[in-house]
């Protein structure tokens, strides 16, 4: 199996288009840190508002959200917290960091995994479906190798890729705050349930990038079956990439059907549990975890069973 | 042939849809014999080949390879055969060394050294670390053999090898597989529409038609010898020849007789001496392609199924 990988990821980086999206991964995080910081710079006139003030007004919102009594456990939770920490940060005065700090982009560097996800769907739909359109599958399939053996290198090397941009993601996000941003004075402040401790920034925006790796990991998968299934990488990326988007939508469609619950872009991202932001409430870790492993066990199943029994004739 | 087969084809059917396109197929292959593969277009010549080195599951039957069954011991019976199946196509963005060295890893135990061996072999020494994009059709069917010698097969199957080969790759190509089937006892089976190329090449012709296979013939017993008499009158001749025990059948004005050139002296006595007039006696070769249009009914093009 690690000789079929080593050839995968060989063959993977001998196309030039692997090199071109870590490239661009890393272009577009160093421009949308400069051009968060121009226009920031453009606009920093009008910003007279202490961190004190700033801070006090978010709590203040935080408490009026704690009154709405349909709260699910986990936002009661986050916003208990959010406003504990505020009330730490006034009386200690110790100051947040500002968001155009190196460190908040570290801890927000999950927000741009949806390019992750994109680049990675662009590689797991088209790993199968070019050797079939090459012809080079039928040189691959007559070796002493079962099919799912040869599948399975497949898509290890898929999430390889797909760790590797995440890491370039947290690498390029830290170096582009320190070239932009510059480091703040700031203290990372976390809510651990009882009390407000001090915290690893760099922890923490590890986590939310684990935990929104997730949403890389099933629809990379997803794409990866269609690949498999369809033989054909456009179907397969474009298909996933469509369903990427609307997907997300329909989950505010259905947010009154029980049926939702069991939709899988209610459960991609896992941030919801640190972030606050529920669209559907009452759902939980456990739960998620649970609705998408059933998906990639089925979207895995039907890889490897069109897969190994497929005539190719191509 | 009394040694046991390499390759057994046993039974070996394809149904798709509701249309058989395989229909019972029965063929040994033995030891250091190349035997060819013959049939006009759509008589499952391709099909026959996928089912045998794995790439079609076979509707009924099996091949066995070394007494190793294709179908439920697949990694054991395909790690002694070397295919090439059709133009070989190759990943054009990386070398030809890489190449090699991506199906190497595929085989048990194959050494760089190996590779650079079979390299040599098929002399490809100067152009390996070129990516195969820039190759021409005769490097990459080069490499096709290269990729398929790799881990020395006992059988190797090749379906239409010499596809874009000029004149003197296709003449290479014959006598290293010639080579190859003598010398290291290889069992070739080779799938062609080039019926001068099979019979300069093979020991054994298969021919197959509407996915039956009809004739097994050995190429020494086509090339057998046969004479045409340009004789008058035609008649008396035949029944001449036929009375004292030859083989005739009227060809193009002429007779034409199943013997051997030793007897061919004293036939022409005795019709010198029944006062028949002799214009020429010349002996006959038809070419294989007389005989494989003979057998197949003109080369009809089998019903069109969907490929």
């Amino acid at each position: 199996m690690l000789k079929l990988t080593q050839n995968e990821w060989m063959k993977l980086w001998s196309r030039k288009s692997s090199w071109i999206m870590i490239i661009l991964l890393a272009l577009i995080l160093l421009a949308s840190a400069a051009i968060t910081k121009w226009v920031d710079n453009s606009m920093d006139m009008n910003n007279t508002e202490s961190w004190q003030e700033v801070e006090t007004n978010e709590m203040i919102y935080n408490q009026s959200m704690l009154e709405d009594n349909s709260l699910s456990e986990a936002q009661r939770e986050f916003y208990e917290g959010e406003v504990a920490i505020s009330e730490h940060r006034l009386e200690n005065d110790l100051p947040p960091y500002e968001y155009d700090s190196m460190q908040q982009g570290v801890i927000d560097s999950h927000i741009m995994m949806s390019v992750v996800t994109l680049f990675t769907v662009i590689i797991a739909g088209g790993i199968v479906a070019a050797e079939f359109s090459q012809g080079t599958i039928k040189m691959l399939l007559t070796r002493p190798v079962k099919r799912w053996k040869i599948l399975t290198s497949k898509y290890i090397a898929t999430m390889l890729y797909a760790i590797l941009l995440a890491i370039v993601l947290f690498i390029v996000t830290a170096i582009a705050g320190l070239i932009f941003y510059g480091i703040s004075d700031g203290t990372f402040l976390t809510w651990n349930g009882s009390e407000v401790v001090e915290g690893s920034f760099w922890l923490e925006g590890l986590k939310l990038l684990a935990l929104s790796f997730a949403s890389v990991w099933i629809i990379g998968t997803f794409a990866f079956m269609l690949g498999t299934v369809f033989r054909s990488s456009s179907l397969a990326i474009g298909l996933s990439i469509f369903l990427m988007f609307t997907g997300i939508q329909a989950v505010f469609l259905l947010a009154n059907y029980e049926i939702v619950k069991y939709y899988l872009f209610t459960h991609t991202d896992l941030t919801q549990y640190y972030t606050g932001f529920m669209p559907v409430e009452d759902i939980t870790m456990t739960m998620s975890v649970i609705v998408l492993i059933v998906y990639f066990i089925i979207f895995m199943a039907i890889s490897y069973l069109t897969f190994s029994k497929r005539d190719v004739t191509a | 042939m009394n040694e046991q087969a390499l390759v057994q084809i046993k039974n070996l059917s394809k149904t798709i849809g509701s249309k058989r396109i395989i229909k019972n197929l029965n063929l040994d292959l033995y030891k250091g014999q190349i035997t060819g593969f013959l049939g006009p277009n759509g008589a499952g010549k391709t099909t026959t080949i996928r089912m045998m080195v794995g790439l079609m599951k076979p509707s009924e039957g099996d091949v066995l390879i070394d007494g190793k069954s294709v179908k439920h011991n697949f990694e054991e019976s395909i790690e002694k055969v070397g295919v090439i199946v059709e133009n070989p196509e190759m990943y054009k963005y990386m070398s030809g060394y890489k190449n090699l060295l991506h199906f190497s890893r595929m085989h048990k135990g194959i050494s760089k050294k190996r590779i650079d061996e079979v390299v040599h072999q098929v002399g490809m020494k100067n152009r390996i670390n070129e990516k195969v994009g820039s190759y021409s059709l005769g490097m990459r069917q080069r490499l096709g053999l290269a990729q398929a010698l790799l881990h020395d097969p006992k059988f190797l199957i090749l379906d239409e090898p010499t596809n874009g080969l000029d004149p003197a790759g296709i003449r290479e190509f014959r006598l290293y597989l010639q080579k190859i089937a003598r010398e290291n006892g290889v069992a070739v089976f080779v799938s062609s529409h080039l019926l001068s190329e099979i019979e300069l090449l093979c020991d054994r012709i298969a021919i197959i038609q509407n996915g039956e296979l009809i004739d097994i013939k050995n190429v020494k017993e086509l090339q057998q010898s046969r004479f045409l008499f340009k004789v008058e009158p035609l008649a008396e001749a035949e029944e001449i020849l036929t009375g004292i025990g030859f083989p005739v059948s009227q060809f193009e004005g002429g007779l034409l007789v199943e013997t051997e050139a030793e007897h061919v002296p004293g036939a022409v006595k005795i019709l010198v001496n029944a006062n028949i007039s002799i214009f020429a006696v010349q002996p006959f070769k038809a070419t294989l392609e007389d005989q494989f249009l003979e057998m197949t009914g003109g080369g009809d093009i089998a019903q069109a199924h969907s490929k």
